[in-house]
């Protein structure tokens, strides 16, 4: 039999928009529905779709080209992230930021990638009965997202001024350098990663694995929010949704698409919210449970000169020798930090003392110290709202710390002249010999601190018991066949790394699985 | 909540109080993104009118905003009400989920007449003096709606500022870069080979 060629488009992407819908009822039917078009679904959709099965892809978020990204965060928040770029957990001070558009949180992503540490992998065995998991089993499959993926190690051009500025800190201090890998192809420099690439130099999904799909002849649909999974007799049989339109917020269409396999990746927060709403797979009572976030803060460092750290890689450079919970618990991260986001990172005091820290923005750069967390946060509906409710853990708060007294010191050997501490009451060091006392000295405390999360993972824990985990170990829910979770629901303890690349592998194995099963 | 005495402050206690902690907390770190188009059209509108907020909502931001950005005098750019609470309201208030957006309101209400029990009158007319120090105080408050109040506010008018590129030019950042430069797109990447 002659083979039919698989075709790639050069360009964009072939997606079912709320404008292209003109029934008001939808009835679909298909091998495979993938809940979310992100990190796992849409590697879920182009390995179901390469193994012969008709697959579709439903998205809640709008399909953005890329040539319409902004290369302005503000902007970029508001049409590219999860409540535009407004998504808190309860207490309203950690922003939990998520993509949500086609190609989810890869498209806003800083596309730095990290192996899943062997540290994590025996963890998760020992404990969660993991123990297909090893690091023989996983090595081949990072290499082959290395592979597809393009994740290189960073060049020597690739870096900014801030980055170069805060290696010469480290290395004063005797910290090591560590280079970033990211999955960027001829990376344009523009520092612009979490508005999106618009120059496609970003291997996001939305330039790799989704069109990938679409040539094997997957169908996505965007504006699409999935509100309930259908199950009978203990087996997913498809999902129901609505197509909203974007510009109204109105319901455009009822879609229902029928499947004997539903695979689950609308990310950590929806993935739980929606199989809670759908009252499936919970028999442990873990849906939802055990969220963590990777908290993380910005320390403004002020130098005596301009360093227009502007533009350039937007993140380059870490430092992880205390990543681990024995070693610290926390890495640090450079980043380029627009305007935007200098503007209430900081706490200068109000008014004439806040206008002078602005004015001074080309001077200034920040370090990010982000935390390995405990998973005692828990996603949840309360009054028919989503609810994310997560306080940072006094132990983990001390790791914070230790982070934040490595940053302050890293800034200062870097030739800062003042930090500024991103608390809502007035805050900065001058003297490096403050640094222990002043951090030293934060207490944990509620709407205190001005953290961001980019890391959301947990709430659908894989593992071999099903009394304390929703998944088993092939990616299957323990109480539901064939519904599968591909996203960072899966993991079962925070691993101090920013997860994207153990997500990337961790979809391909359960999609290995769930092959295999069906071969 | 229980208040025997009627008063603006117990009236706004109130209101609170109806709001679930969630709800009143939640606004604060709710304001980080500026719907698409927000921060560049409105800042070519003229007076556009308010939707999200009314005119005594209005007047507490634009005062909060007076104490936040005071860049008179200084090299940054100069704005006016009309296009920052245009940008406010336009691009973060109005995509805020309403319970969110309920929060806010109630939160404003209950910050105006914070300063009524020591300075005997509202934020809206406080001195330019008192009502920085005001802010900063409830910065550093006990209390963790004051907190979340006091940030959350400030955030909000601070964005709206720094989300229009005109307030740029002063601080020399040139903002979108690829265009400028002629970058062009490497499109979808093939389809791996193994």
């Amino acid at each position: 039999m002659k083979k039919h060629a698989i075709k790639v488009e050069k360009q964009g992407l072939k997606v079912t928009q709320a404008a292209d819908v003109r029934d008001s009822q939808l009835h679909l039917k298909a091998d495979a529905v993938v809940v979310g078009s992100g990190a796992g679904g849409a590697i879920a959709a182009y390995e179901l779709a390469k193994a012969g099965k008709k697959v579709v892809v439903l998205e809640a978020g709008p399909y953005i080209t890329s040539d319409k990204f902004p290369e302005m965060l503000a902007v970029a928040m508001g049409t590219l992230y999860q409540d535009h770029g407004g998504q808190t957990n309860s207490a309203g001070d950690i922003s939990v930021l998520q993509g949500a558009c086609v190609g989810g949180s890869t498209v806003v992503n800083a596309a730095l990638c990290f192996r899943t540490p062997d540290y994590y992998l025996k963890l998760w065995a020992k404990e969660f009965g993991l123990t297909n998991l090893t690091p023989a089993v996983m090595t081949p499959i990072f290499e082959k997202v290395e592979r597809n993926l393009h994740i290189k190690t960073v060049g020597p051009q690739e870096t900014s001024p801030g980055a170069l500025l805060i290696g010469q800190g480290m290395d004063k201090l005797g910290y090591p350098q560590g280079k970033a890998r990211r999955n960027i192809k001829d990376c344009a420099m523009t520092g612009f990663c979490f508005s999106g690439c618009t120059t496609d130099r970003k291997q996001s999904m939305l330039v790799t694995y989704l069109p990938w799909a679409v040539a094997h002849g997957a169908v996505i649909h965007s504006d699409t929010r999935v509100t309930e999974v259908l199950s009978k007799a203990g087996k997913a049989v498809g999902v129901k949704g609505e197509i909203i339109d974007p510009a109204t917020g109105r319901k455009k269409a009822d879609i229902q698409v029928d499947a004997p396999i539903v695979v689950m990746a609308a990310g950590p927060i929806q993935t739980p919210l929606l199989l809670l709403k759908s009252d499936l797979a919970n028999s442990s009572g873990q849906v939802g449970k055990n969220f963590a976030c990777h908290p993380s803060m910005s320390v403004t460092a002020e130098f005596p000169h301009e360093v227009r750290d502007f533009h350039g890689a937007t993140h380059s450079l870490y430092m992880d020798q205390n990543t681990l919970p024995d070693k610290g618990g926390y890495i640090l991260l450079n980043a380029i930090q627009e305007p935007v986001e200098a503007s209430f990172q900081a706490e200068p005091g109000t008014g004439k003392p806040y206008v002078a820290y602005m004015s001074g923005y080309k001077n200034t750069i920040r370090l990010i110290s982000l935390i390995h967390d405990q998973n005692v946060g828990q996603v949840s509906w309360k009054d028919g709202q989503k609810d994310i409710s997560y306080f940072v853990d006094d132990q983990d708060f001390e790791a914070m710390k230790k982070g934040l007294i490595a940053t302050a010191k890293i800034l200062f050997a870097s030739g800062a002249k003042r930090l500024y501490l991103p608390t809502t009451h007035i805050s900065s060091i001058d003297r490096v010999e403050d640094v222990d006392t002043v951090i030293g000295g934060l207490k944990n405390e509620p709407a205190r601190y001005k953290y961001t999360s980019f890391h959301p993972q947990g709430t659908c824990r894989m593992g071999r018991d099903p009394k304390k985990t929703v998944v088993n170990p092939h990616g299957e829910t323990h109480d539901v066949k064939n519904l599968y979770v591909v996203d960072a629901s899966l993991l079962p303890t925070s691993i101090g790394y920013n997860p994207s690349e153990t997500v990337y592998a961790l979809a391909h194995y359960v999609c290995d699985q769930m092959i295999k099963t069906r071969a | 909540m229980h208040l025997d005495t009627p008063s603006p402050l117990n009236q706004a206690l109130t209101v609170v109080a109806r709001l679930s902690r969630r709800d009143f907390m939640a606004f604060a770190g709710a304001a980080v993104g500026v719907a698409a188009g927000g921060a560049a059209s409105v800042a070519q509108a003229q007076a556009p009118a308010l939707k999200s907020i009314n005119a005594a909502e209005a007047a507490i931001f634009r005062r909060v905003a007076e104490v936040v950005l005071p860049v008179g005098g200084s090299a940054l750019t100069p704005w006016t009400p009309e296009v920052l609470l245009g940008t406010l309201d336009a691009a973060l208030l109005g995509t805020m989920p309403p319970h969110v957006l309920a929060g806010l309101k109630g939160g404003l209400q209950y910050f105006n007449e914070g300063p009524v029990a020591q300075h005997g009158k509202r934020f809206t007319a406080l001195d330019d003096a008192t009502a920085t120090a005001f802010l900063d105080a409830w910065g550093n408050a006990k209390e963790v709606p004051h907190r979340a109040l006091a940030s959350g506010l400030k955030k909000l008018v601070q964005l709206s500022y720094w989300a229009n590129p005109a307030s740029w030019a002063p601080l020399e950042y040139d903002g979108p870069i690829s265009q400028r430069n002629g970058l062009k797109s490497l499109g979808n990447a093939p389809l791996p080979t193994r």
